[in-house]
């Protein structure tokens, strides 16, 4: 009976065109605003590495001012202060660790053709790349030894390999930064966790960096700051070694941490570090380290806006009053339909079988307010994305799962809308309509 | 085959009881043809839909083919409207979109017959009354009396054993209505029991049996020797 049901649905479809219109529009309308919130909510809220989301740990010490804290209510930095970065890298007390920060470096390619250009670093120690997965598509991370004897080696991107070298396995080879020679040791393939999740400080949803070299080098080469510096204290001096020595905060600091053990017993590490610290007339405040994992992280660093959020509960509350106005009208639609549904019972056809019909005729319309408001959804990511000129750009991609979710949703709402109306249509005496043919 | 007793039916409003059936008693045997004529708000309509399973009543007994249909369920109900009731209608009521065939094609949907029993049923009750040829046209290609003739098709192609015709020449002329009428004199000689309710003195004297309804209660006139039914007025 299913070929037979959806037939006879498409008939009464086509038997009120501009009404079966109206209500796969408010369905569409309804299914493209709401799926435009719920995209871009899911993609900002999705776990960006779910393999070690739970081992990944962002550390914060509170090395802020005595008078106020760093934020409300009572809130710890998020960076640290290059000599606790450097400190915590020294004792080396977790599985992995990686200290980071970004800069700013002149590349002059090989190429005659290609005129210099400033390319944004990202600092790191050589844990960063097997801590984060960094996926490589020739060569690898430097050695740890680069790290301590602050060598000259680089990682690019891929966009950036493609850019200095056409996309040709540039391992090996070497490459002008700064004015001093860095020994290509790695390509990354294309790689974009969104968020991105190490580092939220300059922008959860900001490009990847374009080159990768020792964090160190930031000292040896006195590289300036690429991302967010804080200050609460004045530098006693103009000089780069000041600065670095200084309470100013300007670095991300990541630990893989294997167990609650470990979890604990860095926490206690991270506690005593500081206590120590205090007897050197450092750190004010009382102890308030914090240890988040990613998603904690990503929550306390609110990379879903209050904004994207209160757009998702409006554009839901919207799906709603499109569900209302589509209940009205199937309800005109259905009961103008109950003189054929009297004669469907008076030859033979029970409750059961008319509802099934209308339900699968509620379905139909649902599809089609699904597949329309994918593509107005598609549309609506795509002004998003323009509205806040490409900040936004991958988080107002559809994905299966999501388009899976759409159609889904289109469904369910429209054959809730149909519930009352599919009701009230079979429910009538038949009797009585054919009384009144 | 369908025995009616003591069958009672009344309509309520806020303020007013009608009685449209009362102690209504009626026992129809195998073959017959009914006329059931009567002044208009008599209840006659109200009988066929009862009849036909469409309406409840309110006390009384109801057995159709020696079942009782008191306390059947929606589903046992609509089974036997579909497999022992056939029913025709003043204004057709066909359905405007689909084509003859698919009209025809409606009891036997929800009979549950494949696709070939029910092509071999819809061309035989089609090709019954001279419609065989127009399978693909649609309802409002037709004529009215031909229009009706699909109606009668579309009940007969279940088989039924009781057809149900409420005023089936009302919306026809006096050519028409005579066609229509002889084809359901042929039907009935073919062992389909017809109950045909009509205001067409006419008409109902040529079905066996005449029944008067005059405010709810039922009386028979014997319109010539094919009456046979034991009818027990109230």
């Amino acid at each position: 009976m299913f070929s037979y049901y959806l037939r006879q649905s498409l008939i009464s479809l086509k038997r009120n065109p501009i009404l079966s219109l109206l209500m796969v529009m408010a369905i569409a309308l309804g299914i493209a605003a709401a799926m435009t919130t719920i995209t871009v909510n899911y993609l900002m809220s999705a776990d960006p590495i779910p393999s070690k989301s739970d081992r990944l740990f962002y550390v914060q010490l509170d090395s802020w001012s005595a008078d106020e804290p760093f934020l409300e209510p009572n809130q710890p930095p998020d960076q640290l202060t290059w000599r606790d970065a450097t400190e915590l890298m020294r004792a080396a007390k977790a599985e992995r660790q990686s200290a980071m920060a970004t800069s700013m470096m002149v590349i002059e390619p090989d190429v005659a053709q290609q005129k210099p250009f400033s390319a944004s670093v990202r600092l790191a120690y050589s844990d960063f790349f097997p801590m984060f997965n960094v996926p490589f598509q020739y060569g690898q991370g430097w050695h740890s030894d680069a790290d301590q004897s602050r060598q000259l080696v680089v990682v690019l991107s891929h966009d950036m390999n493609e850019r200095l070298f056409g996309g040709e396995n540039s391992v090996g080879q070497s490459l002008r930064m700064g004015g001093r020679l860095f020994q290509i040791v790695g390509v990354m393939q294309p790689w974009q966790p969104r968020p991105r999740f190490f580092d939220v400080t300059t922008g959860a949803f900001a490009d990847m960096n374009d080159v990768y070299v020792p964090f160190l080098l930031k000292e040896a080469l006195t590289l300036p700051n690429g991302g967010n510096n804080n200050c609460w204290k004045p530098l006693p001096d103009a000089t780069f070694q000041a600065y670095l020595n200084s309470e100013c905060i300007s670095n991300q600091f990541w630990v893989e941490l294997s167990d609650q053990q470990a979890v604990a017993d860095y926490q206690r590490f991270l506690d005593n570090y500081v206590t120590e610290q205090k007897k050197l007339g450092r750190f004010p405040r009382p102890l308030n380290n914090h240890l988040s994992d990613v998603m904690s992280w990503m929550e306390k660093q609110q990379v879903v806006s209050d904004d994207a959020q209160i757009m998702m509960y409006m554009a839901l509350m919207f799906l709603l009053v499109c569900l209302l106005n589509t209940v009205a009208l199937l309800l005109a639609k259905f009961l103008g339909k109950t003189p054929e549904i009297a004669l469907r019972r008076a030859l033979g056809a029970n409750r059961r079988q008319l509802m099934q019909q209308h339900v699968l005729e509620t379905a139909c319309i649902g599809i089609a307010g699904g597949v329309l408001g994918l593509v107005l959804t598609w549309l609506g990511l795509l002004g998003v994305e323009r509205l806040y000129q490409g900040n936004l750009k991958d988080l107002t991609q559809l994905d299966l799962p999501l388009l899976g979710m759409g159609m889904l949703l289109a469904l369910v709402a429209a054959i809730l809308a149909g519930l009352y109306p599919t009701w009230r249509a079979c429910a009538i005496a038949p009797a009585g309509q054919l009384k009144t043919q | 085959m369908l025995v009616m007793q003591q069958l009672t039916k009344k309509f309520r409003t806020d303020d007013v009881e009608t009685h449209a059936l009362r102690d209504f008693n009626l026992n129809v045997n195998e073959g017959d043809f009914i006329a059931v004529t009567g002044p208009s708000g008599s209840g006659k309509t109200t009988f066929l839909t009862i009849a036909g399973l469409l309406e409840d009543f309110d006390s009384g007994s109801y057995q159709l083919d020696g079942e009782s249909v008191q306390g059947l369920n929606d589903k046992a109900l609509s089974r036997l409207r579909n497999e022992k009731i056939g029913f025709i209608f003043q204004s057709f009521n066909l359905i405007a979109d689909l084509n003859l065939f698919d009209n025809v094609d409606l009891p036997l949907r929800y009979r549950g017959f494949n696709a070939a029993e029910r092509k071999r049923r819809i061309e035989q009750s089609l090709e019954l009354v001279g419609l065989q040829h127009r399978l693909k046209h649609l309802p409002t290609q037709l004529s009215g009396g031909q229009q009706q003739r699909v109606a009668i098709a579309r009940a007969l192609a279940g088989e039924p054993r009781f057809l149900l015709a409420d005023e089936p020449t009302g919306n026809l002329d006096s050519q028409m209505a005579q066609s229509v009428m002889a084809l359901l004199e042929q039907i009935n000689q073919r062992g389909t029991t017809i109950v045909m309710v009509t205001h067409d003195s006419e008409l109902a004297k040529r079905a066996s049996r005449n029944l008067v309804i005059r405010d709810g209660r039922a009386s028979e006139q014997v319109v010539n020797q094919r009456a046979v039914s034991q009818f027990a007025s109230a």
